[in-house]
């Protein structure tokens, strides 16, 4: 069996010891890390997460337990020496990039080197080539301040990858990115785990970094509650037969990483209750949902999909289920047009198509599908109720009420079951139909 | 960290923060400037005092005379005697006879001094007009030296002492008679003397001929004086130690400038104090500086620490900042001082040109002090630096690199 590269036992970390502010940041760490893996130390602000990484950098040392790297025990080293680590085993990227200002781009990722003694072309056609993997070759003559977050973080990456180190060491790398920059920064962090073997170790409180790791710990208040395996990726820490069972459990924490071990038994068995699909099934349907929503697929497609077997990328419903979901998903599709349309109308004063007729026709489709007769009086109103709700007039507790009133005063007179169903059919409907993006 | 690496990551404040690094430059630059004019001008006036009398061979000399309680009396055979001593080159005598001396009709008292060239460089005798005896001329019988105060008899005016030179003046000796008796003979030197030179001592009637052209005249079997020239300064207080030991009377010429000297040290070592404050005042000025950069750099050197740099690596980076900084200083309060005192030294030497003195260097440079000062000065950037480098060096990396 491989050995750990990283082992902490017992890992204690106390800031101001001895002092009346003493804070325990990390209690009794217990960890294995091995070569190659992707760990990512996940946990809201506070939970000790960061504290945990750079105990590892070799800036924190440890007030009680061990921590050992390559079986070394860093902190045994004066700071002089310890700095062998940061040369030559680690490398570090932050959430505020923290390049050098006063230095070119070039010389910011040659920096490591340099306090390596290593001469100039050495190290200058070193960085160059790992800026311009990193895809920013091109301003490395420029200082760091010209350059945009994204590039900047790429620049920090090429940095720590300089002095060629085992361990890339991140501390939520992507905290000030947007959402592009994020992504080209945690492919290449990816990249140099899969491509280079580099063992990572990323700190962490965005659940969509998740699936990238082969086990991520979730931390709190200074303790590791939960080391969750990733199935999807081959895992190199080795596994002793019975001793970690994978369960749904470590399904739905990717699901719901914000959620502790409780709540995910509670959803666990509030699922089994009411659903008949597992979570696995709702996934797939969801994802098949939201192409149909956006209508990157058709009826069928959608059919299609639902019905292929689970092996195959598949929701794995029965067919005839299939076709009545596909139904009413495309029935109130159309329906939410109509929406979109009455809303269209009523912001552009456009009078050749008259909104009543939207409203009546909203109102024929709920009379089919409730299969309800209404008087002429009842049917007005109900043609009124619609339109209100679809202008946001009134709410749908409002809907629910109006449902219910009499007719004389504006309502249908629905019984309170009836209303309840209504209501709940048609604000499925507006909620596909109103736009909710940002007009300034 | 290798050194050249070390002196571009050292020397970024001149691109990255050019006016702090100027002004705090230019800080220590008026402090070792001050030393620089001060002690200079201590230099200068030293200078100025020792050139008057001290030439190269007169410092090893001894003068020495009898003291005549003892009978102990000069003579020919004294000069041998003292040329054996292996530590004497040589020994140069002075023979002295009461004179009268006539120009224009007009006579005076004055004392025939007959010597041999080696005498004059011995005793650091120059003129102040004219020129003096050289090796050459001592078989000159037709020229002699006045001092000033010979020309006072003559109603010869201070402005023109120069005029005088190749004027012609006649003597007559006065040589106590041989009998033992207080008379005194007349000696008439029938011809005239050109005077060649004017000397420098003052307050004596003094005129100096060559020694083998006053023996034309008189007899000489006694010496009023004798200057030894010693051969080294070791052997110095040696050979003054053994001719006082014998009973002579002897005056050193090193022993006045060794005073001289002590005295200029101790102004020098007053205009160095006020310098000193001056450059003190800078020097702090200088480690607040490097004291606000640490701070401002705190973030920095957490970054650095981070990726790789060793404590000594930080401490070689502020330390070096700070020495390139105090030499800077240095090299820039050198050229402000040293052209200060130029300046001044120009606009003094005018003035006396205007005024028909003498030219004077009132402020003076040596190669040597102005070494020192560069040095002394990164050495100051060193200190200021050394205190701030090691609180860098020591900071935790994760609280410098937090540190806003």
């Amino acid at each position: 069996m491989a050995k750990p590269l990283i082992v902490a036992r017992d890992l204690s970390i106390i800031y101001n010891q001895g002092k009346s502010n003493e804070f325990k940041a990390l209690t009794g760490v217990n960890t294995d890390i091995f070569e190659g893996e992707y760990i990512i130390l996940f946990g809201p602000s506070g939970c000790g997460k960061s504290t945990l990484m750079y105990s590892i950098q070799g800036s924190l040392p440890p007030g009680e337990g061990t921590l050992l790297i390559k079986g070394d025990d860093v902190y045994a080293y004066p700071p002089s020496e310890r700095v062998y680590f940061q040369r030559h085993v680690m490398g570090i990227i932050f959430q505020s990039f923290n390049l050098i200002g006063t230095l070119s781009v070039l010389d910011n990722v040659a920096l490591p080197m340099i306090f390596c003694n290593a001469d100039r072309t050495t190290r200058e056609r070193r960085a160059q080539s790992l800026l311009d993997r990193f895809g920013v070759g091109h301003v490395s003559h420029k200082i760091p301040a010209m350059l945009s977050g994204g590039q900047q973080q790429r620049v920090s990456v090429a940095r720590s990858m300089v002095n060629d180190p085992k361990i890339l060491l991140a501390d939520e790398p992507t905290g000030n990115l947007d959402s592009i920059s994020t992504q080209q920064v945690m492919d290449k962090i990816d990249e140099i785990n899969t491509f280079d073997r580099r063992t990572i170790i990323m700190v962490s409180h965005n659940a969509a970094h998740l699936s990238y790791a082969h086990r991520v710990y979730y931390l709190k208040d200074g303790r590791i509650v939960r080391e969750v395996v990733n199935p999807q990726r081959k895992q190199i820490k080795p596994v002793r037969e019975g001793e970690t069972i994978v369960t749904e459990l470590e399904q739905l924490a990717r699901l719901f990483p914000y959620d502790s071990v409780d709540t995910l038994r509670v959803k666990s068995l509030v699922n089994y209750l009411t659903q008949e699909y597992s979570f696995d099934q709702l996934n797939r349907l969801e994802h098949a949902s939201s192409l149909f929503i956006q209508g990157k697929i058709d009826r069928d497609s959608l059919i299609r999909s639902m019905i292929l077997s689970y092996e195959k990328g598949g929701a794995e419903i029965e067919e005839k289920e299939a076709r009545r979901m596909a139904s009413i998903a495309d029935r109130m599709m159309n329906r939410a047009d109509d929406i979109r349309r009455f809303r269209a109308r009523k912001d552009n004063d456009d009078v050749f198509f008259s909104q009543d007729k939207l409203a009546e026709r909203m109102k024929d489709h709920l009379i089919k599908q409730y299969r309800i007769k209404l008087s002429k009086e009842q049917d007005s109103n109900m043609t009124e109720i619609i339109a209100d709700r679809v202008t946001g007039v009134i709410t749908a507790d409002d809907l629910n009420q109006r449902l219910m009133n009499g007719i004389r005063s504006g309502g249908l007179a629905l019984s309170e079951h009836e209303s309840d169903d209504m209501t709940r059919y048609f604000e499925k409907i507006v909620a596909q139909g109103i736009d909710v993006s940002y007009k300034a | 960290m290798r050194v050249q690496d070390l002196a571009q990551l050292s020397t970024r404040m001149f691109k990255t923060n050019p006016l702090r690094t100027w002004l705090t430059i230019l800080g220590m630059g008026v402090g070792t400037g001050a030393v620089v004019v001060l002690v200079g001008l201590g230099f200068g006036l030293q200078k100025i005092i020792l050139e008057q009398i001290v030439f190269g061979e007169t410092l090893l000399s001894l003068g020495v005379s009898s003291t005549g309680s003892q009978g102990l009396q000069l003579t020919p055979e004294t000069v041998t005697s003292f040329e054996n001593n292996p530590a004497v080159l040589d020994a140069a005598p002075l023979a002295r006879f009461p004179a009268l001396v006539t120009y224009k009709g007009l006579t005076g008292n004055v004392f025939v001094q007959g010597v041999e060239p080696p005498y004059l460089r011995y005793a650091g005798v120059t003129a102040s007009a004219g020129e003096v005896f050289e090796e050459e001329d001592i078989a000159d019988t037709s020229s002699i030296m006045l001092s000033p105060a010979t020309l006072k008899l003559f109603g010869i005016a201070d402005e023109e002492v120069e005029a005088f030179i190749g004027e012609r003046v006649s003597l007559r000796l006065l040589v106590p008679a041989e009998d033992g008796s207080d008379d005194v003979n007349e000696i008439i030197i029938d011809k005239e003397y050109t005077v060649r030179g004017i000397t420098k001592e003052e307050g004596v009637l003094n005129a100096m001929m060559m020694l083998p052209e006053l023996r034309n005249y008189v007899g000489i079997e006694e010496y009023e004086r004798i200057q030894v020239r010693v051969d080294t300064n070791e052997n110095l207080p040696i050979v003054e130690a053994e001719l006082i030991e014998l009973g002579y009377r002897v005056t050193a010429l090193s022993k006045t400038v060794e005073q001289a000297s002590k005295i200029f040290q101790g102004i020098q070592a007053v205009l160095a104090t006020f310098g000193g404050i001056a450059l003190l005042v800078s020097a702090i000025g200088m480690f607040n500086t490097m004291t606000v950069t640490l701070l401002e750099r705190t973030k920095e050197i957490g970054i650095m620490r981070t990726i790789g740099a060793s404590p000594n690596d930080v401490k070689y980076l502020f330390v070096s900042e700070s020495v390139v900084v105090g030499f800077m200083g240095g090299i820039s309060g050198i050229v402000m001082g040293v052209s200060l005192g130029l300046a001044i030294n120009l606009f003094l030497n005018i003035l006396a040109s205007q005024f028909g003195g003498q030219a004077v260097g009132l402020f003076a440079f040596p190669l040597d002090f102005l070494t020192f000062i560069a040095l002394f000065s990164a050495g100051v950037g060193y200190l200021t630096g050394i205190f701030p480098a090691r609180r860098a060096s020591t900071l935790n990396p994760l609280d410098a690199i937090r540190y806003e």
